[in-house]
């Protein structure tokens, strides 16, 4: 056990499990969840502003996320930000525009091209966040515009990055002042930006990326709890990839089940009010696996379990996620999050 | 020349490796020793293709010439194109002897008559396989030569391997002027698909090695195995665990390479069935999934699955089928009225 990074001389407990080993002897946590349990995900209502009087329902959350949905996104976790403000977000884009002018001109960022001109822009999303203890999600973007001929060309997005926390109670109740929480981080866009606002950020705030994989164990959580969220048909079926590397020739498995089906198989086994057990999760994909045992007689249990694809989301064990229902969003960030505290504890 | 047919030249060359363009041309034929002579096959390919199409400038080369070296092309790297497997049958008994004259005329009317603009070439090679590439057009415009339809007909048999063109709306016409041409009544899509096309024809005429069922004495155990002690005797058990792993691999896959196949897909529409103490689903409905299995060489991937530990052996029959039954694609519902553990797929 390591002595807690933020100075408070008090050691966090290193759980390599996801459930939590909670500090202080409390047996139960603060939601009332016994260790090895999860809250049921429920789909968010969107919110409908004040405007709503004028006739006008706004589905103002949707709107402002819809960017996030659809596109692949790299996870990190990062360690608290040392005197980060939300008040200077115009500041830190104008520090950051300059450090990227002065990498490229040391003729580090070699994808960039020469005759862009990148743009940065630091805004918060209000919306993104569990409860008021958390911190607004922080999004970075960068656009490129021809230096060549700025008033005629258009901004183009070539890379979007933010800070989200959503219920990281268990890392932020515990820091000083200085610090924010804001524990994930997710990238989309080329690798050689990330690296120049990564480091840029890590300079600036004294924090520390690194990248969040998702084991097989993540994946299953994720596969049990997704299929059992309630979404409109169509609906996309569940899938599981495995992947079996070391024989001589590999081998790639897509195990798919008709969504309605993997439901019903959900709904019987889900048997704890408000709540998803472990042992719950290991029962469903028990079921899942004996019955691809019966007709192909692998056991699949002894492969690795790369990516898991739902209606909700899916994950891929590189760290890597696509959001597909913006009413759930919320409750897969939620997840993420604990596992990028986990990842820093 | 025409400029078409002189990109079209270029272009194919490109495609074809440094080392192998020379022989490539020579295969070909269009051009003299004399003219490959004074082309330099060391330099960049551009260049090379630059000079090619020069030398083919002379002879004023034609689509139908250029189509030729197509064909050569595709034959010596056919796994560039994904292949789907077809069938045709006929009820009489009698086959007629195969006429090559007659059946391409036929071939070429019943194209033609449908569509004017298609360019058709055909070549054929040793096995009694005979490839034809359709260049495909419209009533308004010139066959596209790089949306090509190639198909490989064993005259002595049944089946044909068509790899089709991205327009598929052609694929119909196609089949049947291969059903008119070589005197048949219909013809039917197997459920087997691969890039590989000797894997594929590997599978439909059976040259790979099955598995034959052969007596073969087991030799008698030697005296000194009683005599070994507690911890040698834990190893030997798992030594005759591995042999007994490998011997039944052999006996279903057989004991020669397998066929090359890149993918197996399974729609399966069975009941989901569990231990009655764990309380789960007991609908009476189908538990539909889509198992999919991908691999640079799936048959001996799957061979290797049960020495590795992950799976049984023998491994399911649905899975080494594949070679003898020459398919790839399965739907598989539950056999009625018999043990739940067997399978029928239709």
């Amino acid at each position: 056990m390591e002595a807690a990074a933020d100075g408070t001389g008090r050691p966090r407990p290193s759980t390599g499990r996801l459930s939590w080993g909670l500090p202080f002897g409390r047996a139960r946590r603060r939601s009332g969840l016994s260790p090895s349990s999860r809250l049921l995900p429920t789909p968010r209502r969107p919110q409908v502003k004040a405007r709503a009087a004028a006739g006008v329902a706004e589905d103002a959350d949707s709107q402002r996320t819809a960017f996030l949905l659809r596109k692949q996104w790299s996870l990190y976790s990062v360690t608290p930000l040392y005197r980060f403000s939300e008040a200077h977000l115009r500041d830190y884009s104008r520090l950051l525009s300059a450090f990227i002018a002065a990498e490229k001109k040391k003729g580090l960022a070699v994808e960039i091209g020469g005759e862009l001109d990148i743009k940065v822009a630091v805004t918060s999303l209000p919306d993104l966040k569990g409860s008021d203890r958390d911190q607004a999600a922080i999004l970075v973007q960068l656009s490129s515009r021809s230096s060549a001929s700025p008033k005629n060309s258009e901004e183009k997005l070539v890379w979007s990055g933010w800070f989200c926390c959503v219920a990281g109670d268990e890392l932020s109740e515990n820091l000083p002042e200085a610090f924010t929480c804001l524990p994930l981080f997710l990238v989309n866009g080329a690798e050689s930006y990330t690296a120049i606002v990564g480091t840029w950020f890590q300079k600036t705030f004294d924090c520390c990326f690194r990248r969040l994989s998702l084991s097989p164990f993540n994946l299953s959580w994720m596969a049990a709890m997704w299929t059992g969220c309630k979404v409109e048909k169509p609906a996309s079926a569940t899938e599981l990839v495995f992947s079996v590397p070391r024989l001589p020739h590999p081998l790639h498995i897509s195990y798919a089940i008709n969504l309605e089906d993997a439901q019903a198989l959900w709904d019987t086994v889900q048997k704890t009010p408000g709540e998803i057990t472990q042992e719950e999760v290991d029962v469903f994909m028990d079921c899942l696996y004996s019955h691809f045992y019966r007709h192909f007689k692998i056991h699949l249990s002894a492969t690795k379990l790369v990516k898991v694809s739902t209606a909700v989301a899916s994950a891929h064990c590189d760290g890597i996620i696509k959001f597909r229902q913006s009413q759930y969003l919320t409750g897969v960030l939620m997840l993420l999050t604990e596992l990028a505290i986990c990842q820093i504890q | 020349m025409d400029e078409t047919v002189a990109e079209y030249i270029r272009r194919t060359v490109l495609k074809i490796p440094r080392d192998e363009i020379k022989t490539m041309l020579q295969k070909w034929g269009f051009l003299s020793e004399t003219q490959l002579q004074t082309i330099n096959f060391h330099q960049m390919k551009d260049n090379i293709s630059q000079d090619v199409v020069q030398c083919c400038e002379d002879h004023s080369a034609s689509i139908k010439q250029a189509a030729v070296l197509d064909i050569i092309y595709n034959h010596s790297y056919p796994n560039k194109r994904m292949w789907s497997v077809y069938q045709m049958n006929k009820t009489e008994e009698e086959t007629d002897f195969f006429d090559l004259t007659d059946f391409r005329k036929k071939f070429k009317r019943h194209l033609r008559s449908a569509l004017k603009n298609v360019t058709i070439n055909f070549r054929e090679y040793e096995n009694n396989a005979i490839w034809i590439r359709i260049a495909w057009g419209t009533p308004y415009t010139k066959p596209n030569q790089y949306k090509t339809s190639y198909v490989v007909y064993h005259s002595q048999t049944p089946h044909a391997f068509i790899s089709p063109s991205v327009l598929k709306s052609n694929l119909p016409l196609l089949c049947q002027a291969l059903v008119v041409a070589s005197n048949y009544q219909d013809i039917h899509e197997m459920e087997l698909r691969s890039h590989s096309l000797n894997s594929l024809e590997d599978m439909v005429f059976k040259r790979y090695s099955q598995n034959f069922e052969t007596y073969c004495p087991r030799p008698l155990q030697e005296s000194t195995v009683a005599q070994e002690s507690a911890g040698l005797r834990i190893v030997q058990e798992n030594i005759n665990e591995k042999e007994r792993i490998q011997r039944v691999n052999r006996d279903t896959f057989g004991d020669g390479p397998q066929p090359k196949l890149e993918f197996a897909e399974y729609k399966l529409e069975t009941m989901f069935t569990s231990d009655p103490k764990l309380e789960v689903l007991d609908k009476k409905e189908p538990f539909r999934c889509m198992v999919k299995f991908h691999s640079p060489h799936l048959l001996e991937s799957l061979k290797s699955l049960a020495p590795a530990g992950m799976a049984d052996a023998p491994l399911s029959p649905l899975l080494t089928c594949i070679p003898h039954k020459a398919r790839n694609y399965f739907k598989i519902r539950e056999k009625k009225g018999f043990f739940p553990g067997s399978f029928v797929s239709p």
